[in-house]
């Protein structure tokens, strides 16, 4: 086991490396220029004044070169400013990502609360009414797109009584009621979809433990059915999920774009998106790699934490 | 040839070849309910969008502008109208193509790519493994809206641009679950067997090992269908996907509209609800499917006995 997480931990870097690499490979190659953007507002602008920008931005220099200056500044925490506002990049970020975090944090909250005691239940009366009606609920979150799910409960309410979920944003230190209220309704949104998602895994890993012969001896041995099911099955659910809810916050961290900007909640997401219809090519950079970086290291965590907790791999 | 017939032998027990016969149809259709009805209504989509400009489908041209603005549904306009008083009946009934073209297009590109990619990675192991997976979890690592933008930029935004995205999106994603039976059935006999009597790697590989994960292939298929289609609604949403003004579902759920929302409720409704139903139909479909082809995967879904 320790060889495979001290792997882990080694390929971390490289997978990193390469996504700062890609992600600037991919966003240099487009067209129009940070230059360009900078001064296309002013219509056709002349030669000098293009090297002017070029020079200041960095543009004049090769490539690699201003790949590498670029992964300097972002070790050190610096992801220079943005092609668009001027403004730095980097205080936003960090502020957009502890907003997502809590996000995050509040939806796989609820995709708890509301996917593990359905799939247990689907589980322990599988086949039953009550089965068939929480497994088909199942399929339709899994179905309906998230973002038309929150266009519906922004705008319905608005229709019908003239009441917008959509409030002022507020930050957490600012007025934490208010935060954390704005904050509910687009995490049920995100956690409807994923809970439908842990619902299924938990019925079925559950089921596949109902059989086990420890579960036969436990009954055996003449344990109550409600410790039988949460103290011996319901445990072997517990690591397929944590996979499953690493999987969903790492999710959550980056593609909750349409979520955040349905509900003006200023996030990474909402940052990305932004960025990608300004053509600012910095904060695309900034974000992609941040929202890449997140979602590694929860994969990471999560993978390191399995390894631990699962004795079959504790060789 | 011998050899080779011997090694045809060998990997029998191991088989659960795909027989599409009518038989298979009947008993399918027994005992997957469910499925079978999503069947008819992907059936019914298809044609909807093949036919979106026959007659008797009662269609106009999604993009001409109507005087008729902002109307809600009524006997002229089943769906009511948008703010160009286009016809949103017609616009969902059209918005059915983009949707299923990049839902095939997608699940052709990168079922082929990621079982490729997934048989190398499984089989040859090492290096060659190494690399490809690394790729995998770098490209998987990425916000979608990213390869939208960049692939819109290059190719201009259309059908092709929205494709090739969804496609670099979600052959990592297959390469990894069919790296995963590849690694499977790498352990069984008819494959030592097979390489015993000097198959080349390829021929193992395509020959014998992909003909044995061929449900897991179709399984896989058929929950990328949806996913892609919902992933085309999002990026277009997002407007990196389809150009504006195309009738597309994702379109007409997007900023554009929104902003007549709360005003007229069948604008925001009967888009999401062909969108939502038709990812519905094959998700229903493809649980019925993994519950038939692959036994070790039943009981995460519906229909199941």
């Amino acid at each position: 086991m320790r060889t495979y997480i001290l792997r882990r931990l080694a390929l971390f870097p490289v997978t990193l490396l390469g996504v700062s690499i890609l992600s600037f490979a991919l966003i240099r190659a487009l067209p129009a220029d940070a230059a360009t953007i900078r001064l296309g507002a002013s219509g056709s602008a002349c030669e000098e004044c293009i090297a002017v920008v070029k020079k200041e931005l960095g543009l004049d220099k090769s490539k690699p070169e201003q790949y590498l200056i670029w992964l300097g500044n972002a070790l050190r925490g610096d992801f220079g400013l943005s092609t668009a506002t001027r403004r730095e990049i980097t205080p936003e970020l960090r502020d957009r990502f502890f907003t997502t975090l809590q996000l995050g944090l509040v939806t796989i909250f609820f995709t708890l609360a509301i996917g593990v005691p359905i799939g247990a239940l689907s589980a322990v009366r599988a086949h039953s009414v009550s089965d068939y009606t929480a497994r088909f609920f199942s399929i339709l979150g899994l179905s309906v797109p998230n973002f038309w799910l929150g266009t519906l409960v922004i705008y319905l309410p608005a229709y019908w009584w003239g009441w917008t979920p959509v409030k002022q944003w507020r930050g957490l230190t600012e007025d934490p009621v208010t935060h954390f209220a704005l904050l509910v309704l687009p995490a049920l949104v995100l956690a409807i979809g994923a809970s439908a998602y842990v619902a299924r895994i938990v019925r079925s890993s559950m089921i596949e433990a109902l059989y086990a012969d420890y579960v036969r001896t436990a009954r055996a041995k003449g344990l109550k059915e409600q410790s039988v099911v949460w103290v011996h099955v319901f445990r072997n659910a517990v690591l397929t999920l944590l996979t499953v809810i690493g999987l969903q916050f790492g999710l959550i961290l980056g593609g909750s774009i349409v979520i955040e900007q349905l509900f003006g909640i200023p996030g990474m997401g909402s940052m990305a998106a932004k960025a990608v219809a300004d053509r600012d090519h910095q904060t695309i950079q900034a974000t992609t790699v941040t929202i890449a970086a997140s979602f590694l290291t929860v994969t990471l965590i999560v993978d390191v934490l399995y390894a631990w907790a699962d004795p079959r791999l504790r060789v | 040839m011998a050899t080779e017939a011997q090694a045809g032998v060998l990997a029998v027990p191991g088989q659960r070849r795909i027989d599409f016969g009518l038989g298979k149809v009947r008993r399918f259709a027994r005992r997957q309910p469910l499925g079978t009805v999503s069947a008819f209504v992907i059936a019914g989509l298809v044609l909807m969008a093949v036919f979106a400009d026959a007659p008797f489908m009662r269609t106009t041209d999604p993009k001409e502008f109507g005087s008729d603005i902002l109307v809600g549904p009524s006997a002229d306009h089943w769906f009511g109208t948008n703010r160009n008083g286009q016809d949103l009946y017609s616009r969902v009934v059209y918005g059915a193509r983009p949707s299923l073209m990049v839902g095939i297009a997608t699940v052709l590109i990168s079922v082929v790519g990621g079982t490729v990619l997934g048989l190398l990675a499984g089989y040859l192991g090492r290096f060659v493994d190494t690399l490809i997976s690394r790729l995998a979890e770098v490209l998987l690592s990425f916000p979608a809206i990213l390869f939208g933008l960049v692939v819109a930029t290059w190719l201009g935004p259309g059908l092709r641009s929205v494709i090739i995205a969804i496609s670099i999106i979600f052959t990592p994603v297959i390469m990894r679950i069919i790296r995963g039976g590849v690694l499977v059935e790498r352990q069984r006999m008819y494959v030592e067997a097979a390489r015993v009597i000097g198959c080349s790697e390829a021929r193992v590989m395509f020959r014998h090992i992909l003909p044995n994960i061929g449900p897991l292939v179709i399984v896989v298929a058929s929950t990328t269908l949806p996913a892609a289609i919902l992933a085309e609604s999002a990026l277009t949403f997002l407007g990196v996907g389809l150009p504006l003004g195309e009738p597309s579902w994702g379109n007409d759920l997007g900023p554009q509209a929104r902003a007549y929302f709360n005003t007229a409720w069948w604008l925001a409704v009967f888009p999401g609800l062909a969108l939502s139903l038709t990812v519905l139909a094959f998700n229903l479909l493809g649980d019925a499917l993994r519950d038939e082809l692959d036994p070790r995967l039943r009981g995460s879904g519906l229909g199941e006995r």
